[in-house]
């Protein structure tokens, strides 16, 4: 019946829909500048055997998270009954499905269409604080994740419609702002009710088997649309290899690799040669590979169509397991952010040469992650900042690199704007720019890394700082020149100079600098084939001096 | 001479709009209001304007008053035509404007690049200059340096300076010294400081203003002298009035000092003449939806308020993160779905409608002139629900082999016959009204049974009832004259300022004066802004305060009462916040933003009634055909010319009324009823009435 299809359409519109709703809800209802600034979060909606839907992303690096959550909450709950109308599950368990860090939470929500399960509403969201030895629940020196702070393992929150008390004030009592944290958890409630109550809405529209039906359909039709792109990609086997710089704790550097295989209507990312887990906290579980995988996959076929699991069926990972890309627990995993976007860029790097459509060359790939905390110097409060930096993308074969973007493991994320900074935090910006020094030279030039000046205003401040690509630079090709660096410099009061990588708890005094650089990305072809007027519009705009231009370029303007 | 005129003209993309009506200046009783249409005439706009003043014989020397609406800002934004602008900034700072917030709405397009800044690198120059976050002024700044950069702008050809510096929004001085001193050294140029513009903070956000309304400013001045000149040389006493983003009009001096308030000027009428006519009938809760030929525009109205916020961009979309505006505007949603908008299959074999448009040039396939893709208004004609023989006010016979010419391929690729086509295009393209309908309300937390809903343009009545349907709506309101309902709009607004300002208060025990002494301030400035424009009367003021829990950062925009205690402001705020949030906190408390809203009522025409000479219902109704029904199937319908319906009549589903310009579709099941202006109710289920 055709009216059918389009009833079916219709359902599998509003079914995408709810992962907007769901965004906007949880951005709203959120008390955490990292949620409701850096969106670092996502929500979503799965199938009841936890097939994702839709979902809705503040930042690509959670793309695996929600599914997996789901289907790893069923394994911890099996038997009829264990899950019930009225639960809601929490975990931040790294090594399993929904798994990043323990500051990434996860809240679980069952649907129920009467005493039948029919499908899940989800969110994932970065809490500023969930405890462990560092304020700000981030550390660069752990050796394991019982310093990294409150680890719930699929554990019922709400039971039977009843929040579980004792959860509630375990996480008051074990962390730093329990005020905030307790806010965050309401607000991922709150967003997975919206979502859990629009499903509802649309069977008690539809009725119940259509909408089923059109979950399955909307999972078919991802899939139709991505293996149509898959196969309309460069085939053959690709590879690349990288590195991480340190795991925090002066062990490093550690190779990753891989090789892609693009057959047909299907990719096979195989990690296999990277390196084993690491002491430090530099290492990413199984679901952080995934989604890194997923996230490269999505940007050569399709990044239009709006993800669900369906467009991930052609993708198969695989890496053996105790890798710094596939850790097993007790590894400590604070900073696996750096280990899942060097993962996302290393498959980019094998895949670009073939997809220069598509791919740029290297950026600046690191969060850049910096927390300072410390006593506000008017309201004698504790402040504890969490932000992500900009830094420079790459040349592409066309155009010159993006300045100042947050990396690829973020996305709809924004930098805090300086006054709200400053009215919020114990510190003063006295810059926020561009870098004008050496890197990603080419006839297309890298995009520009920034340079960020924090002042303490509080008699002291304590700074926790994470980057890679600070020995490695940015790659190119085509002849190109690499990026720079990325790095933490505290210029002190005494004059000097003390560069810093991976760094936490660093105290810092009144007066006294955080400068922040990122690495301006790599260029992309001959920098002697760069057209004159390019090269005479970056003199003007002071991204390079007139002599170094004639050094670079080899010849005046 | 007892009979004056009131006019109003909008300019739009292809056409400049005017609509005028007599009133009697002893009753105050407005006569019917006449609409013509001229070409609009990019770039000198001003000429569509006075080409459209002659062509509907208007005297304009018994023009009382009028209003202008114009695309002028947007487009030159746009199309990139504004003046070559320089902005100078606190040092440390230039490439805050090309920094933006850094976000990538295209996730997983790894080849994105961040929209370019309207202003240059080398045309971002700093100054040695510090306020700090509490308003004080840690350095004055080094005018001294203003020599060379005024040169650099000189040679490069700059014609406007935006000034931004940090904290600007607290403390101006330094600002009003730098802008101060620009002026003198620079006459030429258009100088605009953020203080002037917006008193908000998040200083990106604030630059791009200023940056956009430096860009627009010698634009909007050459337009507007130039249109007020030709007004004036043709007989008009007066000045005419610019129509903003906020609903209101500005006099022509308000605009020039603040240009960027024109933005969405025009746009946003439909969805004020929607609350003026609720507030009318007694209807002060509405959605209001606005289909045109190319997009849909809705809003949610609230206690007869339209929303106004200024969480505004340009060139935003679910790609593109777009340039900020801090400026107040109205609260619509947008979204590529008119009668235009072309229907697709993609890859996987989904059809979607929009936001591609056959615009007016080809136009859909049953015009004939070469539209050779299916529309909604072709889908609209092959389902019987446009009347053939009046299509297009009868000036067009539908090209019948065009439709299908135009339907076959995408019927042939989802295997089905063209009606069944046009049957799921009509009902995508609801899909996508309802989730628009829903951004406004659902996603904020209102239920849109709690609303009715208006629907206005070429294409609101067609569609109206079945997206009711969709959203549990109980009541359609179909205004008179739905297709030119927001020209009426623009005769009825006030001159309005809207003035919000950053400025943190904890709201505990002491408060409320500091409180007060914000919105006193405000007023002040308000009423010497209006006295300055020349105006006799003190303003009316309406208070908002932009309210958070400590520690959250997005805000709630609460209304204030006169009377208010402290304790029932931070009421309203949970139950708002709860409203909308769904839950509230027990924590403290914060305003962020006072907003003052300052108006000046200007005499309004009152909407004439429709005689009812007590005809019988039979005389309005012209026949019968068959008509298909989305979810009701295809039934034997009643024909109603809506020109012959009259007050107290009423009649039920199925039927269609037919408007020279606008078509009312009513499936089986629900009652329709006449009010005594001649606006339609289409009261849902109730078939009986």
């Amino acid at each position: 019946m055709q009216d059918d299809l389009f009833t079916i359409e219709i359902i599998k519109e509003a079914l995408v829909a709810i992962g907007d709703e769901m965004f906007a809800a949880l951005i709203r209802t959120s008390m955490s500048p990292i949620i409701y600034e850096t969106t670092d979060f996502a929500v979503g909606a799965t199938d009841a055997r936890g097939n994702l839907l839709a979902q809705g992303n503040g930042v690509t690096g959670f793309l695996a998270t929600l599914d997996t959550a789901v289907q790893s909450t069923l394994l911890h709950y099996p038997a009829p009954g264990d899950v019930r109308p009225g639960d809601i599950f929490i975990t931040n368990s790294p090594y399993e499905g929904g798994g990043t860090h323990l500051s990434d939470v996860v809240i679980l929500l069952p649907v129920f269409h009467g005493d039948r399960l029919i499908a899940w509403t989800v969110n994932k969201a970065h809490w500023t604080e969930v405890g462990g030895a560092f304020a700000g629940s981030a550390s660069t020196q752990s050796t394991d994740i019982y310093q990294e702070g409150l680890h719930f393992r699929f554990l019922k929150l709400y039971e039977g419609g009843r929040i579980n008390r004792g959860i509630v004030e375990i996480i008051r009592a074990n962390v730093r702002l329990p005020d905030s944290t307790i806010g965050d958890l309401h607000a991922g409630v709150a967003a997975c009710r919206v979502g859990g109550n629009r499903v509802l809405e649309l069977v008690a529209k539809y009725g119940l088997e259509p909408v089923l039906g059109a979950m399955d359909e909307l999972l078919d039709y991802g899939e139709r649309m991505t293996r149509a792109a898959l196969a309309r990609l460069p085939q053959g086997v690709f590879e690349a290899e990288d590195v991480i710089e340190e795991d925090g704790v002066g062990n490093g550097p550690f190779a990753i690799r891989v090789k892609v295989t693009v057959a047909g209507d299907r990719m096979v990312a195989d990690f296999t040669g990277t390196a084993d887990q690491a002491k430090g906290p530099i290492n990413t579980s199984m679901a952080g590979l995934v989604t890194a995988a997923r996230c490269a996959f999505k940007a050569v076929t399709d990044p239009d169509i709006p993800a669900n699991g369906g467009c991930f069926r052609a993708l198969e990972v695989i890496c053996p397991p105790g890798t710094i890309l596939s850790a097993q627990s007790p590894a400590p995993v604070s900073v696996y952010y750096e280990s899942m976007i060097a993962a996302i860029e290393v498959m980019w790097r094998a895949l670009m040469p073939h997809m220069p459509d598509r791919l740029p060359v290297g950026h600046t790939r690191s969060v850049g992650a910096t927390f300072i905390s410390g006593i506000h110097p008017r309201s004698g409060a504790l402040f504890v900042m969490g932000e992500p930096l900009l830094g420079g993308w790459g040349a592409s074969a066309g155009a010159d690199g993006d300045n100042g973007q947050f990396c690829c493991g973020n996305g709809e994320t924004f930098n805090i704007p300086v006054e709200l900074a400053e009215s919020r935090y114990g510190f003063e910006i006295d810059r926020y720019a561009f870098r004008e020094d050496a890197g990603g030279e080419g006839r297309y030039r890298g995009g520009r890394g920034v340079v960020l000046d924090y002042r303490i205003t509080a008699d002291e401040a304590f700074l926790t700082f994470s980057s890679t690509r600070t020995v490695s630079r940015p790659w190119a090709a085509a002849g190109g020149c690499e990026g720079s660096h990325n790095g933490a410099f505290i210029l002190r009061a005494d004059g000097s100079e003390e560069p810093h990588t991976m760094v936490t708890g660093l105290r810092v005094a009144k007066g006294e600098t955080i400068r922040l650089l990122t690495a301006t990305g790599g260029g992309y072809g001959p920098p002697a084939e760069r057209p004159a007027a390019a090269i005479a519009r970056d003199i003007r705009n002071g991204f390079i001096t007139a002599d170094r231009a004639k050094e670079v370029f080899g010849r005046p303007e | 001479m007892a009979r004056r005129l009131r006019v109003a003209s909008d300019v739009g993309g292809t056409f400049t709009d005017m609509v005028w009506c007599e009133v009697d200046t002893a009753s105050g009783t407005a006569g019917a209001v006449q609409a013509v249409k001229a070409d609009t005439t990019p770039p000198d706009f001003e000429q569509g304007v006075l080409a459209a003043i002659a062509k509907a014989g208007v005297d304009l020397g018994a023009v009382d008053f009028l209003a202008h609406g114009s695309t002028v800002v947007i487009n030159a934004l746009t199309e990139r035509k504004g003046a070559p602008t320089g902005l100078v900034t606190t040092a440390g700072f230039r490439d805050v404007l090309e920094i933006a917030r850094g976000n990538r709405p295209d996730l997983f397009n790894f080849n994105f690049r961040k929209p370019p800044p309207f202003v240059e690198r080398h045309l971002r120059r700093e100054i040695d200059e510090r306020t700090n976050v509490q308003g004080e002024i840690v350095r004055e700044p080094a005018l001294d340096a203003l020599a060379a950069i005024v040169a650099h702008f000189r040679a490069e050809g700059v014609t406007a300076v935006a000034v931004c510096f940090l904290h600007a929004y607290a403390n101006p001085a330094n600002e009003q010294h730098v802008a101060q001193r620009l002026r003198e050294l620079m006459p030429e140029a258009s100088v605009i400081a953020s203080h002037e513009i917006s008193r908000e903070w998040r200083e990106y956000e604030r630059t791009s203003t200023t940056v956009l309304s430096a860009y627009v400013a010698p634009t909007v001045e050459r337009y507007v002298g130039a249109l007020r000149h030709g007004l004036s040389e043709r007989g008009l006493a007066g000045a005419p009035y610019i129509m903003q983003s906020n609903g209101g009009i500005a006099t022509v001096a308000a605009v020039c000092r603040n240009p960027i308030t024109m933005v969405e000027s025009g746009p946003a009428s439909g969805i004020f003449a929607a609350a003026a006519l609720g507030r009318l009938i007694d209807e002060p809760d509405l959605l209001v939806l606005d289909i045109g030929g190319t997009t849909a525009k809705c809003a949610l109205i609230e206690d007869g308020e339209v929303k106004v916020g200024t969480d505004y961009y340009i060139e935003r979309d679910r790609k593109r993160p777009g340039y900020p505006i801090q400026t107040p505007v109205a609260e619509i949603v947008e979204i590529g779905n008119g009668g235009g908008s072309i229907a697709w299959v993609d890859d996987g074999g989904k059809l979607h409608v929009g936001p591609r448009s056959a615009g007016a040039r080809p136009g859909p396939a049953a015009y004939g002139r070469g539209g050779d893709q299916p529309t909604t208004t072709d889908a609209n004609l092959l389902l019987g629900r446009i009347d053939p023989a009046t299509f297009v006010g009868g000036e067009v016979v539908p090209d019948w082999a065009a439709i299908d010419g135009a339907f076959a391929p995408l019927a042939r690729r989802l295997e089905m016959d063209n009606a069944q086509l046009a049957a799921g295009i009509v009902r995508i393209a609801n899909a996508n009204m309802v989730n628009a309908l829903r951004l406004v309300s659902t996603n904020k937390g209102y239920d849109p049974r709690d609303f009715a809903l208006l629907v206005c343009g070429g294409g609101g009545a067609m569609h109206g009832v079945a997206l009711a349907e969709e959203l549990g709506v109980r009541h359609v309101i179909v205004p008179v004259n739905s297709s030119a309902f927001s020209a009426w709009g623009m005769l009825l607004s006030d001159l309005r300022r809207d003035y919000l300002r950053t400025s943190l208060v904890d709201l505990d025990d002491g408060a409320r004066a500091q409180v007060e002494a914000l919105f006193s301030e405000l007023e002040a400035t308000a009423t010497a802004d209006f006295a300055e424009d020349g105006a006799q009367n003190p303003p009316r003021f309406e208070r908002f305060a932009d309210m958070r829990y400590l520690g959250q950062e997005h805000t709630v925009k609460v209304p204030m009462a006169g009377a208010d205690t402290l304790a029932a402001l931070i009421d309203r705020f949970h139950a708002l916040h709860e409203k909308r949030y769904t839950y509230r906190l027990d924590g403290a408390v914060q305003l962020v933003n006072a907003h003052l809203v300052a108006l000046i009522e200007v005499p309004k025409p009152s909407l004439p009634e429709r005689p009812a000479t007590g005809a019988p219902l039979a005389t309005a109704r012209i026949g019968s055909r068959r008509v298909s029904f989305d979810r009701q199937g295809a039934h034997d319908a009643a024909i109603y010319d809506g020109l012959a319906l009259e007050p107290g009549m009423a009649f039920a589903g199925p039927a269609v009324v037919q408007e020279p310009s606008a078509t009312l579709v009513v499936p089986p099941g629900h009652g329709v009823s006449i009010d005594r202006f001649g606006n339609y109710h289409v009261h849902l289920g109730a078939a009986e009435a």
